[in-house]
């Protein structure tokens, strides 16, 4: 038996009334000069009972460590097989376009921001959302854009200025019989307003309409040859052969969506391939609310990519994410008890978690309503890219900080 | 592609019904015997595109209200068609004949009942010529294969007769040959993706002697449609080399779920329900299960409710299948499969089964073999795993046989020095074990230079 | 990229070791449907007594190897709330799902005022916010000892446990602050933050004479923490809680890194040292003290998101507003949520807006999804009308058109049940394009005239405007 020695003086022990108990825990305990004044006093000594038995029921029982044991951290890298295509937007002068900058998204060798495993070969991009006719807007959104609400070109204009837009989505709700019925000639002609007004690339909206968003892609498709626009979306509605001629033959790229189902985004897919490269589509398979859905968006992003890198040749996408149906939750609009919060707080929350989620997910183009989600995705995104080592001192004594 | 139709064309009007006093005219139905629709296969010389023939009175000729025997005769050719895929082609008459507003198509072959509205006559439906045109349209856009369609409209009594004839002899030598088809003799299998599911690492292998798990879908079902559409969610799996015929196991397919599961599935045996079973997504028919207690298998089905035999209702034993997984002795099955041959061939086929719900005996009774037909029990028979163990052994049950010839259990592991970690969470409860002895003190006081408390282990 | 084969686990496997005497002990009818609870871990192998023998040692050791979750499950507390974290089977939810909900315990200090103290206290146990039939609450309390005073410590922690039933964390580095906080609060199994290492030896003898789960603290260092969590083990603690650092702004790279690093070497290397669930502490942004309120408490809520996604299992958080919290009880409900199971609302008669006896009435499916875009369109559209709420077992319509769970009958049974007859004059029903195909069935079982709406929800305030206009004749 190996005998352990507790000294007195660590103070380590006490002793209180439930002796039994304490004594019980231990394997062996050595006192030296004890007194003990006791009513009763009841030793229970059974054979070992295998009740609390030492971690190995190996005899002899092991030392306890006295110093910490060394043990080695190795990193779980792993090497994955498949990889995700790079799809740039927009074109500069140079390239046919009169873009001032342009995007690339994807690239991933690895899971999002595994960082261990690498660095991230782009950032992802922020785009904000420009609708070309007035839309019911929730409030907290609304408030920063109300005086162009009418005007898209100036709309786009200060999501650029004044909220960081990398790429401005304009979203030719109008075109929707049901709606305006915006000609393509005249949903071409928004479009080219929106182009002079920013410098930035621009993403092209339909509104869920399969005939019009045709007809209405290939004239703009046409009419903004080179500009290298992205295009949202083809389904598996819509006749796929047109829209993916349109995009090929004018030079553009665009975002595949499908409704949350994998097999149906292969699908889509598959058939895209047949007309266009991997390096000029996008998938989205659908965000959901926080609260809404946004587990079974994410976990279909997050399969989707995993997929990809494990070398499933149909999925190797990078993604985007129409973030702003954040807004669609009750949470991030209604008026609700103050215990709450304001809205002016809780709808910009309600975006930016849903987007920070995705963003984990592995969301490479985000498209987005409101400026402060805006900034605080960039912002984290920044953060999490950055390399220097951190100091860990700061939060080391967390426990003590005065709040 | 419809707006020379007078009515709506479209998948919104697929259920509608039209009642006697809202109908112009009703073709078949339970009142008329002679009634049936057929599609063939013709070569491409055979066919001439876009014709459509009226052999007897058209509906302006027939009087409102009436009933009258009826016959679509559809012939088709393209260089793609066969005469396997007639059975698929003719089931499209029902759905697309649903698209037209105001036009009802119930059942098929011999059994259909059509019903024209009093508006959709009104509004221009006035001859069947109508009715052909837009089916032309709709087989044509919907399957490309078809490059010719000619379709013909018998309301002639006595030609519908004739022609009864010749059509029931033709879905008999269909379904003659359909039963007949061995997995060995095709050189392709197909596999579905079309689920719905949270499983989008599994793929169905449909053969011909073992249908899709959710029921829907024949292989010549999978083969019409990975024609159809080569990139859609049915495709082609090359059956390769026949690895195991009793267990149902071809190196295409093994290649096939490999690929498809990301490496995560590397064989699959057809027939079993054991080792290396067929993976399922979400939406099976039935699933069977293993009862180890008589070393049998029970199946039971999605509308059945409430505890099976062993406890479990459906809804627990299909977590343990679904989401494709290959879980040994869970197994998830459609209920044509039952009907096959090789249902479960490598685990003993039917003479394995040992409970199944009652309705679904009926369904299949058909197909299990006159020998063990009577010894399978029902929830009507039995209710606990004690009761059908003797249930099996009053009626002899094929699967008594194993109980002799497995090897009895082993016993319970006696306590041994070696023994891996004890159990660190079951502390609280573990029962303290008897022995030893007390001291008790009472007021007293304890002076020690040195005390040493020590817990002392039992001697083995 | 799956990390375990615990899901390929066979009730069969964990039948042959079980004892099968069917002797029902264990609330199933027998050790098959047993087994089968066990593997999807809707069972407890301590449910079956007779395993818990010494002759059945063997077998439960194999058991418990085999069902033993990669991250160890911890529970925090005792008595009727305890906090359960850990006990993931797998890294990625789609592998399986997520156990035990990441636990959020909000802080207190013992510097605080009695008054302010105990209020916090109370809101923490009565927060609480109704979400598809749940109540979303918090979970436990952290106490930190600002004042590294150990009997000011043991006032507070004092007051704190006479006051709720949740349960506590020991927050100091100090063992002599932590050994008074547990004379008081042992009986309720408190968490012990935290050993580090300079203390892990103090705190270690703490953690084994009070019985209490002990966290590890080693900043920025993983190494040092593996070996933290060794030597803690070999010292005979056994329920351990690991926290790599939570290190805001230009750490959150790191941090997001150690966290899933420590997940996939638990799940994936099955590296037992590090199975152990993970310690959030979202709480570190205040240490910005130059922020205002508001930015701390949204950068708060921001982490706190990040961290539930990348495998948090416990949270210290600070902020206790509303619209930060709201989100982060939110985002843990979702991504808790069974993925194999589709999300089901109550089926039932839903009115919107001020509805008579004249309003359209609707159908849909109860799948959460459905039943929410549904609803969301119809409240955006401003639409007044009655939607019924057809139980479809949680699938969307098209599925459960298609898989026959969505019938004419499904819906006569609904209308029966609500008595939306007694509420309704008129007897058109509207319903989903997507199940046109069982509208003549519909209107045969039910009796009332169908309405094939469209395909998509977000057209029902445009079909509901053109009824007004034109209304269906009766």
């Amino acid at each position: 038996m190996v005998e352990e020695e507790e000294k007195d003086e660590s103070r380590t022990l006490r002793f209180s009334p439930k002796l039994l108990e304490l004594l019980a825990k231990f394997q062996e305990i050595e006192l030296e000069d004890v007194d003990l004044e006791v009513d009763e006093l009841e030793l229970l000594i059974q054979p070992g009972a295998g009740v609390v038995a030492p971690a190995k029921a190996v005899a002899p029982t092991k030392a306890k460590p006295t110093k910490i044991i060394e043990l080695d951290f190795k990193p779980p890298i792993m090497e994955y097989p498949g990889k995700i295509v790079e799809v740039k937007i927009g074109a500069t002068k140079s390239e046919g376009g009169t873009r001032g900058k342009t995007v690339t998204i994807g690239g991933e060798k690895f899971p999002a921001y595994y960082l261990f495993e690498g660095m991230m070969p782009h950032l992802p991009v922020l785009s904000l959302d420009v609708f070309d006719t007035k839309i019911p807007l929730a409030k907290p959104a609304k408030m920063h854009v109300e005086d162009v609400l009418e005007d898209p070109a100036a709309w786009a204009k200060r999501s650029v200025e004044k909220f960081g837009a990398e790429v401005v989505n304009l979203h030719l709700v109008s075109i929707d019989p049901m709606v305006k019925n915006t000609s393509p000639k005249d949903a071409a002609k928004t479009v080219e307003n929106v182009l002079q007004a920013v410098d930035v690339p621009l993403a092209i909206g339909g509104c869920g309409d399969a005939h019009k968003d045709l007809e209405v892609f290939e004239k703009v498709a046409e009419v903004a040859q080179g500009e290298r626009l992205l295009f949202n979306s083809v389904t598996l509605d819509m006749n796929i052969k047109r829209t993916a001629e349109a995009i090929k033959k004018y030079g553009h790229v665009v975002i595949a969506f499908t409704a949350m189902d994998l097999n149906k985004a292969r699908e889509l897919d598959r058939r895209l391939y047949e007309i266009l490269p991997k390096e000029q589509i996008v998938i989205d398979t659908t965000t959901a609310a926080l609260g809404y859905g946004l587990d079974y968006a994410f976990t279909v992003m997050e399969r989707t990519r995993l997929a990809a890198l494990m070398g499933d040749p149909e999925l190797q996408h990078p993604m985007s994410s129409g973030t702003t149906n954040a807004w669609a939750a009750r949470e991030a609009w209604l008026k609700m008890d103050p215990q709450w919060g304001p809205r002016e707080l809780r709808g910009p929350i309600w975006e930016t978690v849903t987007a920070l989620t995705l963003l984990l997910a592995g969301v490479d183009y985000f498209m987005m309503m409101h400026p402060a989600a805006v900034k605080t995705v960039r912002d984290t995104v920044a953060e999490l890219m950055n390399t220097s080592k951190a100091d860990a001192s700061k939060i080391a004594d967390w426990i003590t900080m005065k709040i | 592609m419809f707006e020379d139709i007078p009515v709506g064309v479209g998948v919104i009007y697929e259920g509608e019904r039209i009642r006697k006093p809202d109908m112009y005219i009703e073709f078949g139905g339970p009142d008329i015997e002679k009634k049936f629709e057929l599609t063939k296969v013709k070569g491409l010389d055979n066919v001439r595109d876009g014709e459509i023939t009226i052999v007897g009175p058209d509906l302006k000729d027939l009087k409102l209200g009436g009933s009258y025997p009826f016959g679509i005769y559809i012939e088709v050719a393209g260089k793609q068609l066969e005469p396997e895929l007639e059975g698929v082609i003719e089931r499209r008459i029902h759905a697309y004949s649903n698209y037209i507003e105001g036009f009802m198509h119930l059942n098929q072959r011999y059994d259909i009942w059509i019903r024209l509205g009093k508006k959709s006559y009104e509004r221009g439906v006035d001859s069947l010529q109508v009715i052909g045109k837009v089916l032309q349209r709709l087989f044509k856009s919907e399957l490309p294969i078809i490059e010719k369609i000619q379709i013909t409209f018998i309301t002639d009594p006595k030609k519908v007769e004739e022609m009864w004839v010749e059509a029931k002899k033709t879905y008999d030598a269909r379904d003659a040959k359909a039963r007949g088809l061995k997995d060995e003799e095709v050189d392709s299998f197909y596999g579905c993706t079309l689920c719905q599911s949270f499983a989008p690492t599994h793929v169905c292998v449909i053969t011909p002697q073992r249908y899709a798990n959710c029921g829907a879908i024949s292989w010549f079902d999978g083969r019409a449609a990975a024609r159809v559409d080569p990139k859609g969610p049915v495709f082609k799996i090359e059956r390769g080399e026949l690895l195991d015929q009793s267990k149902g196991e071809f190196s295409g397919i093994n290649q096939a779920v490999r690929e498809k599961s990301l490496g995560e599935v590397t064989r699959v045996h057809l027939y079993t329900a054991f080792g290396l079973p067929h993976t399922s997504c979400g939406c099976f028919e039935g699933t069977a299960f293993y009862i180890p207690e008589v070393e049998g298998l029970g199946v039971v089905h999605r509308d059945f409710k409430g505890a099976t035999v062993n406890g479990l209702p459906f809804s627990t034993m299909a977590d343990s299948t679904a989401g494709g997984r290959q879980v040994d002795g869970f197994h998830g099955i459609s209920i044509e499969y039952m009907r096959s041959p090789k249902f479960l061939q490598a685990d003993g086929g039917w003479s394995r089964i040992v409970w199944m719900p009652a309705v679904l005996k009926e369904r299949v009774k058909d197909f299990i073999p006159k020998e063990v037909v009577d010894k399978i029990s029902t929830e009507n028979d039995v209710k606990t795993v004690e009761e059908l163990k003797s249930f099996l052994e009053t009626k002899g049950h094929p699967v008594v046989q194993r109980w002799e010839a497995a090897p009895a259990e082993a016993p319970p592991t006696e306590e041994k020095e070696e023994a891996p970690a004890t159990p660190l969470a079951a502390v609280a409860s573990m029962p303290i074990a008897s022995g030893g002895f007390k001291i008790i003190l009472k007021k007293a006081r304890i002076s020690a230079k040195k005390m040493v408390i020590r817990t002392v282990k039992k001697k083995e | 990229m799956e990390s375990t084969p615990k899901k390929e686990l066979s009730p069969i496997d964990v039948y042959k070791l079980l004892p099968k005497t069917n002797c029902k002990e264990c609330g199933e009818e027998n050790c098959m449907a047993f087994a089968t609870k066990l593997v999807n871990r809707e069972a407890t192998l301590q449910q079956c007594p007779p395993i818990l023998q010494e002759k059945y040692r063997e077998a439960f050791a194999k058991l418990w190897e085999m069902l033993k979750p990669p991250v160890k499950e911890i529970v925090i507390g005792s008595g009727e709330r305890v906090a359960k974290i850990g006990g993931k089977l797998v890294m990625y939810r789609h592998e399986f799902t997520y156990f035990n909900p990441t636990a959020i315990a909000i802080d207190v200090t013992d510097e605080m005022l009695e008054d302010e103290l105990l209020k916090r206290v109370r809101d923490v146990e009565n927060f609480t916010y109704p979400y598809i039939g749940q109540n979303l609450k918090l979970d436990a309390i952290a106490i930190r000892s600002t004042s590294n005073d150990p009997e000011r410590f043991k006032q507070t922690v004092k007051k704190v446990i006479e006051n709720t039933k949740l349960p506590v964390i020991l927050c100091s580095f100090n063992p002599n602050v932590i050994e008074s906080g547990l004379v008081v609060a042992a009986k309720n199994k408190p968490l012990i933050y935290a050993a580090t290492k300079d203390n892990w030896k103090e705190m270690a003898e703490l953690a084994l004479m009070y019985d209490s789960p002990l966290a590890v603290f080693a900043p920025n260092d993983l190494k040092l923490l593996r070996s933290l969590a060794k030597t803690l083990l070999e010292f005979g603690v056994k329920d351990l809680a690991l926290d790599p650092g939570t290190v805001p702004n230009e750490g959150l790279g790191g941090t997001i890194s150690s966290f899933t690093m420590l997940r996939r070497s638990a799940c994936r290397e099955e590296d037992e040292v590090l199975g152990f669930p993970l310690i959030g502490v979202p709480l570190v942004v205040w240490s910005n003290s130059k922020d205002m309120p508001e930015i701390s408490s949204w950068r708060e809520a921001c982490l706190a998101s990040m961290l539930i996604s990348r495998y948090a299992d416990l949270l210290i958080m600070h902020s206790f507003e509303g619209w930060v919290l709201l989100p982060t009880v939110i985002l843990r409900q979702n991504l808790y949520t069974d993925p194999r199971k589709p999300v089901a609302v109550q089926p039932g008669l839903k009115m919107f807006g001020a509805v008579d006896e004249n309003a359209p009435l609707l159908f849909t499916s109860n799948f959460a999804l459905t039943y929410y875009t549904v609803a969301s369109d119809i409240e955006s559209g401003g639409v007044t009308c009655h939607l019924l709420v057809v139980d479809t077992e949680g699938l969307s319509v098209e599925s459960s058109v298609a898989g026959r769970k969505l019938t004419a009958d499904k819906v006569a049974e609904a209308i029966k049940t609500t008595k939306v007859e007694e509420k309704v004059k008129h007897r058109n029903l509207i319903i989903p394009g997507r199940a046109a195909r069982l509208s003549g069935e519909i209107e045969e079982a039910t009796g009332w005239k169908v309405l094939v709406g469209p395909l998509d929800s977000s057209g029902i305030p445009k079909l509901i405007q053109d009824l007004k206009a034109q209304p269906p004749k009766a």
